[in-house]
């Protein structure tokens, strides 16, 4: 492809077409993803509206130099800045104004050296700036185009290449450093559609322009898996109140000023603008106290005043087009934070701490029913010891609770994976209970008095190990314990082994245990995770 | 006349069975970077999927153009009046809408019908088929739409996956999400429902999930067809095939490859059956 050296005023206004256009085409499923600050699902529309009037705006400029251009888009985007995800964009495009001022073309150097300004003040517009939004992509996409171009990168497509690569990796993390998205499952929706903006542009460079009207933009999917449905997001928070924005114009007008007098009145507030013209945007209960001290400072424009928890109410609906029509929520037992991550990352809609040395009691479970949103659970109890207060909860509530009498951690994964997303809870039942009897289960711990037992003589301390349940071996280390077990095996049949390490257990243990295992049965698929169980050094699964 | 049927080639009928059925098919595009090719036609199914697994570049796949289809409309208007078109599910790919713009461009009164078949695979093959046979006994235009909209009904797709990988990367992965991300691995079993892919179970192993495929055509009482395709496995293929012997006849369950265009999102590995069930009478 041609190299692209420098670009003037009416590329960059084409490349912000192509982008709006580019968004317009997944708006709805940015909206989708909206779970912060507020999840009212609106990110996308919102991003939209400031993006088409930006590009009106962009039409207007006095002449074709690319700060003229940026000039107009930059004040287009702040007049027509909708939402908060609006507002940071409009920052965006501030900074970009301000790193082109006075320049008729541009380079990628230059470029480079702009979008840094766009990430400096999108952040010095937010009194709370908060890490895994759109703020941390722009941030992230500033660094990758400066590294690109200190490496003497001086193409523009190639550097639109290196900021979109960036986007795209930074969103993707959005949920490792945002709880409230790592819960949802989903990305950042104000960093997807900057994403999108940013490839729009790309697509554009690229000469793409054609190409674009048959295809789709690309929803980028975090590395996580939802813990929480969409109607638990909401329900330990306050009421929303009211989005609260507007446009306030005046002379020499203090943005600090107001920025701080706000800031009391409410959540997620941004100030922005210059002298003339502030955009103010803010969550508040009370959005009349807000108006009245601004009447006093200014004219207001755009007024608008939006009940989020009745959009919260339109979010929800929207969410239960997305997610699988799954009514039958999931409570399990388990101790150990990698075990709890596996049983968590498969679908459980609880995980109630509790295991051997700690069984939960009535109440405990009770609660995790409560939590659940669904009216149908299934009880995975994971421990004879919990099997029968598992079995008591059904006589307290009104949900239909149905126990799948797993009395081990391997079988309760096999439940859990062999759940049945097309059948009903009674179906489901059956199947995750035939998937737990097939599975077995091998926990290896250290004897806490010297006895004998089944006809084993054990000393005090040494490692023993269970089948199923029932004490079959006993040695002086967990590797031979193990061996003993397996050869009481059909392991002919047997395909997939998977140890859980211990919390006691080091992670380069449990490793040379799995190599050790693969270097012995070659035909089987060995897995290792680092369980973090106390009380067993090894759970081992073979199916 | 006879009402001619266009389909999609992500309804997996490829090769003689195109000619036997005297159906049009209208590829679909696979790209490799800047790269476009032609489903099926300008790259073979081995070669796409022996790049699938080598090449750096993640391929991605695009609709057909209007002007794709309007090609075909106005080469099948010179000898017929009665055009139905069955495309792969909407909410997979723009092909349906591709079909719709080019039946506003098409001028003249041949009448055209457009069902969107919310699958795809030989979940949409199953149904042309079906579809086809209905013509030939001299359903007209309007009674094959609702033809159509019952067999809809009527094809099961389930398919097995090695990997989510591919599918989690190219964005279509749709009610099947919550599949991603855990810790344990696992082979996924996917449907199409609603014309979105949806989650059914997992399983530990490959062979486990072929087992499951197996054993969820018994769940089917009485079926009317059966088809068996794969992408890169056609040993599997085949003995899963043979083992469907005892439930249907061998000879005339249907194996074709799955499109590259799926397997650019299924991966290497991927195996998927479908039932058409027979109509209730």
């Amino acid at each position: 492809m041609k190299q692209v050296n420098s670009l003037g005023g009416q590329d960059l206004r084409e490349m912000f077409v192509a982008a709006a256009g580019w968004l317009e085409k997944s708006s709805s499923e940015i909206d989708a993803l909206n779970v912060f600050p507020v999840p009212d699902g609106d990110t996308g529309t919102n991003m939209l509206l400031t993006m088409r009037s930006l590009v009106e705006e962009a039409y207007r400029a006095p002449d074709h130099s690319a700060a003229a251009v940026a000039q107009a888009m930059a004040k287009g985007a702040l007049l027509g800045a909708r939402g908060n995800s609006g507002v940071i964009l409009s920052q965006i495009l501030r900074g970009l104004a301000q790193g082109l001022t006075e320049k008729e073309t541009f380079t990628a150097v230059e470029l480079a050296s702009a979008l840094q300004q766009s990430a400096a003040t999108a952040y010095s517009g937010l009194s709370n700036p908060v890490e895994g939004t759109m703020l941390t992509v722009i941030k992230d996409v500033a660094a990758a185009v400066q590294a690109q171009v200190s490496g003497g990168g001086d193409d523009l497509v190639l550097l639109m290449e290196a900021a979109v690569d960036a986007a795209g990796e930074s969103v993707g993390n959005t949920p490792n450093l945002l709880q409230v998205l790592r819960e949802a499952g989903v990305v950042d929706a104000g960093g997807q559609g900057l994403y999108t903006i940013l490839e729009g542009a790309l697509r554009y460079l690229r000469g793409e322009v054609e190409q674009m009207r048959f295809r789709k933009p690309q929803i980028i999917v975090g590395n996580v898996h939802a813990t929480k449905l969409p109607e638990m997001i909401a329900a330990d928070e306050d009421p929303y109140g009211y989005c609260t924005e507007f446009l306030l114009k005046g002379e020499k007008i203090d943005t600090d000023r107001i920025k701080k007098k706000l800031e009391k009145k409410g959540e997620s507030l941004i100030v922005v603008g210059d002298e003339a013209a502030v955009r103010i945007h803010v969550h508040t209960l009370d959005p009349g106290e807000v108006l009245t001290y601004a009447a006093d400072r200014g004219t207001m424009h755009q007024v608008s005043i939006r009940n989020m928890d009745e959009q919260h109410q339109d979010y929800l609906e929207m969410q239960k087009e997305k997610t699988p029509a799954v009514n039958i929520g999931i409570i399990a037992v388990v101790v150990g934070e990698g075990l709890t991550e596996v049983f968590t990352s498969l679908g459980a809609s609880v995980v109630v701490p509790g295991g051997q040395t700690m069984n939960p009691s009535t109440k405990d479970l009770l609660q995790a029913v409560e939590r659940v949103v669904s009216d149908k659970i299934i009880m995975l109890p994971n421990n004879k010891n919990i099997m029968a207060t598992a079995n008591q909860v059904q006589s307290l509530t009104e949900k239909t609770i149905a126990v799948v009498p797993t009395i081990t951690i391997p079988q309760g994964v096999a439940a859990l994976l062999a759940f049945d997303y097309e059948v009903n809870l009674e179906t489901n039942t059956q199947l995750m209970q035939k998937a737990a009897s097939v599975v077995k289960s091998i926990e290896i711990t250290r004897a806490v008095r010297a006895t004998q037992l089944g006809g084993l003589e054990i000393k005090k301390k040494q490692p023993i190990g269970f089948l199923d349940g029932d004490l079959v071996a006993v040695a002086d280390s967990t590797d031979d314990v193990l061996d003993q077990v397996l050869v009481r095996l059909d392991l002919g049949k047997a395909e997939v082994v998977t140890i859980y390490g211990g919390a006691d257990i080091e992670a380069d243990e449990v490793e040379q245990m799995g190599s050790g295992l693969r270097e012995k049965y070659p035909q089987l698929q060995i897995e290792v995770i680092q369980g973090g169980q106390p009380h067993y050094d090894y759970i081992v699964s073979v199916e | 006349m006879a009402v001619k049927i266009i389909t999609d080639s992500l309804s997996d009928i490829t090769g003689d069975l195109v000619k036997k059925l005297r159906i049009n098919v209208v590829p679909l595009y696979v790209r490799f970077g800047e790269e476009v090719y032609r489903d099926r036609i300008e790259m073979t199914t081995d070669e796409f999927y022996r790049r699938l697994v080598t090449d750096t570049v993640f391929p991605s796949t695009t609709q057909p153009t209007p002007h794709d289809f309007l090609a075909i409309y106005q080469e099948l208007a010179k000898e017929t009046d009665e055009i139905l078109v069955i495309t792969l599910s909407s909410q997979l790919s723009g092909t349906y809408q591709s079909a719709l713009q080019a039946k506003n461009l098409l001028e003249g009164k041949c009448r055209i019908e457009i069902v969107d078949s919310q699958t795809a695979g030989m979940g949409l093959g199953l149904i042309v088929i079906s579809t086809v046979e209905a013509a030939r006994k001299g359903a007209s235009l309007g009674e094959l739409v609702d033809f159509v909209q019952r067999a809809m009904g009527r094809s099961h797709l389930i398919a097995y996956f090695d990997t989510l990988k591919y599918l989690a990367k190219g964005g279509r992965i749709g009610k099947a999400q919550g599949f991603v991300g855990s810790v344990l691995s696992f082979k996924p079993i996917l449907t199409i429902k609603d014309g979105v892919i949806s989650p059914v179970t997992r399983l530990r192993s490959r062979a486990a999930g072929i087992d499951y495929l197996y054993n969820s055509v018994a769940n089917y009482p009485d079926i009317e067809a059966l088809a068996v395709e794969h992408c890169t496995t056609p040993d599997d293929a085949e003995a899963l095939i043979e083992r469907l012997g005892s439930f249907f006849p061998r000879e005339r369950i249907y194996q074709s490859t799955i499109s590259p265009v799926v397997g650019a999102h299924a991966g290497p590995g991927a195996l998927a059956i479908t039932v058409l069930e027979a109509e209730k009478a």
